[in-house]
């Protein structure tokens, strides 16, 4: 049986986690290939392959939550600090680059610190270090340097979640 | 009027900011009360109620005022600080415009006089029409970049009410009035007439009206450029902007939602990254099981044994003499084990493989059947399956 171009590293791609991402071959080939990857996780795995225009990833009955809830929180304060920092904060995620000491002004200087403290993955300058390594590992950012990174097109999907609660709220008080 | 032109022109120039504040009262409040009008004029030290009045500056209404509507559009020029208006208000152009075209059209060869006035009042309204759009996008945009900028510190919430207000309300339903391509939109009628007028400014045989249709034509053209230099801005500029506000405080709302209570809302799914190859559903009963057998309470000692016995060392070249006299050989394993029982009787293990090791001789000819075959060759308790391996030389024959 043949398989499409590239066919391992996507499927290891996949089940480690990783986004998928437009400027890779990867992605192309799984677009051209929608139905084929589909069906080949659903039955192989009874995992759901989701295709968009910004990313490609899996999902399984079993869900990374706290990786998953981390993310949340950490895109959620990012969010916060910069909006509150007079920054258009959706244009500094799209197109900007970071730097790890702009992000560790934000974070220790949060009004959320609480918050930060209680979080193992983000309570201190290590922790956040390592975080921002498995954000990378899951192409959700891309490091640049040691010490700067992007954001990828996988942060709209935490983005669209932002937006899920609000229509949800709104939805529940109709 | 009582008073001269000039005279009024002075008053409204050296008592602008009262007037502006009175403007800026009317245009929160839609009225002016007697008491607000008390209190502005006391606030910049003049009391000159009595010639707002007399110069009909300031209109009564009831017990309160209200700036007339021709000062209100001065002003509210000057300041350039336009109200959006619903573009409902706007669309009235569309059906004076209409009428007055459809007129002109079927009184063509009517009377003179009247098709001038009415080409004279539709260019009015064309005017009329195209400045109100002007000030609606300007004021559009204010309000945006003000929204954007969020000087009042309006709450997400409420930014999110106002893009979608502005969005749904003003800018789409604004835009389509301006859409050449619709055909019921104003800016398509402003193209027939365009052309009407084109025919006609050419094409009529009375001098007067072949110039206001010429003055109307010319009109048009300007005004449909800058019509569409507005939509140009609605579509490109203002509408993204907006657009962007909205997506911004929605996310910006549902991520402060979320931070209110991180822990207890559901999150997305993430895949959670799966290690088949070290990992399995078994691994905890394996790793149980290796573990259980440390798991020995009683006490084990080791007594070592003594070993009175000289070391025994394996001689090569002893063994290769023995080997070469005994050629050929016909099975290997089999002469070795009987040359150790020979010279030991009691085969030990490490002897025997120690004489295997004679196999590795580079000057031995091994020879194997076709087919492998294998024999048990039995050294005390232990039993071996060997290949057949046949020894007919030694050396380069």
């Amino acid at each position: 049986m043949e398989f499409p171009n590239h066919h391992r590293q996507i499927v290891e791609d996949l089940m480690s986690g990783k986004f998928i991402l437009p400027q890779e071959r990867a992605f192309e080939v799984l677009r051209e290939n929608e139905d084929f990857y589909i069906n080949f996780f659903k039955a192989s795995f009874n995992y759901d392959l989701k295709v968009n225009q910004d990313f490609v990833y899996l999902v399984s009955d079993e869900s990374n939550e706290t990786l998953s809830r981390d993310i949340c929180i950490f895109i959620a304060l990012l969010s916060y600090e910069l909006d509150r920092d007079g920054k258009n904060f959706l244009e500094r995620i799209q197109f900007s680059e970071f730097e790890m000491e702009e992000i560790e002004s934000y974070f220790t200087n949060s009004s959320y610190i609480d918050l930060i403290l209680s979080n193992k993955q983000l309570k201190d300058v290590d922790s956040r270090k390592n975080f921002i390594n498995t954000l990378n590992r899951r192409n959700i950012i891309e490091k640049t340097a040691d010490n700067r990174f992007v954001f990828t097109s996988a942060h709209k999907f935490f983005m669209d979640f932002a937006t899920d609660i609000v229509k949800f709220e709104n939805a529940e008080k109709e | 009027m009582k008073a001269e032109p000039k005279t009024i022109l002075r008053f409204l120039l050296e008592y602008f900011d009262i007037v502006a504040d009175l403007f800026e009262t009317q245009s929160k409040e839609g009225i002016i009360t007697y008491e607000v009008l008390n209190q502005i004029t006391g606030k910049h030290g003049s009391d000159i109620k009595t010639q707002l009045l007399d110069y009909k500056i300031l209109g009564a209404v009831n017990d309160n005022f209200e700036i007339r509507t021709v000062y209100y559009n001065l002003i509210e020029f000057v300041l350039s600080e336009f109200k959006p208006m619903l573009p409902e208000t706007i669309e009235k152009y569309h059906v004076s415009i209409a009428e007055l075209f459809r007129k002109i059209k079927e009184n063509l060869n009517g009377d003179r006089v009247i098709l001038n006035q009415r080409l004279a009042e539709l260019s009015n309204e064309i005017r009329s029409f195209y400045e109100m759009v002007e000030k609606n996008t300007i004021s559009l945009l204010n309000e945006t970049r003000e929204l954007k900028a969020n000087v009042k510190k309006i709450d997400y919430r409420e930014k999110i009410i106002r893009a979608s207000r502005w969005i749904d309300e003003y800018i789409i339903p604004l835009n389509k009035i301006l859409d050449i391509n619709h055909v019921s939109s104003i800016a398509n009628k402003l193209y027939d007439i365009s052309e009407y007028s084109n025919k006609y400014r050419l094409n009529f045989d009375d001098e007067n009206t072949r110039v206001q249709f010429e003055k109307l034509y010319f009109q048009l053209i300007q005004v449909n450029d800058n019509l569409l230099r507005q939509s140009k801005i609605l579509t490109k500029e203002l509408l993204p902007l907006i657009e962007r506000i909205r997506t911004e405080s929605t996310i910006l709302s549902g991520w402060i939602t979320f931070l209110k209570n991180p822990y207890k809302q559901k999150v997305p799914k993430i895949f959670e990254a799966k290690r088949t190859n070290i990992y399995s559903k078994n691994t905890f009963f394996n790793a149980a099981e290796f573990f259980e057998q440390f798991k020995n309470d009683s006490d084990v000692f080791f007594e070592e044994e003594s070993n009175d016995t000289e070391k025994w060392i394996f001689d090569r070249e002893h063994y290769t003499e023995k080997l070469k006299s005994n050629l050929p050989v016909a099975n290997f394993f089999k002469w070795c084990n009987a040359t150790l029982k020979d010279e030991y009787k009691k085969v030990e293990i490490e002897k025997f493989f120690a004489l295997t090791s004679l196999a590795f001789d580079e000057n031995l000819q091994l020879e194997y059947p076709a087919k492998a075959e294998y024999e048990k060759i039995k050294i005390n308790d232990l039993t071996l399956t060997v290949p057949k391996i046949t020894i007919n030389n030694h050396g380069i024959s």
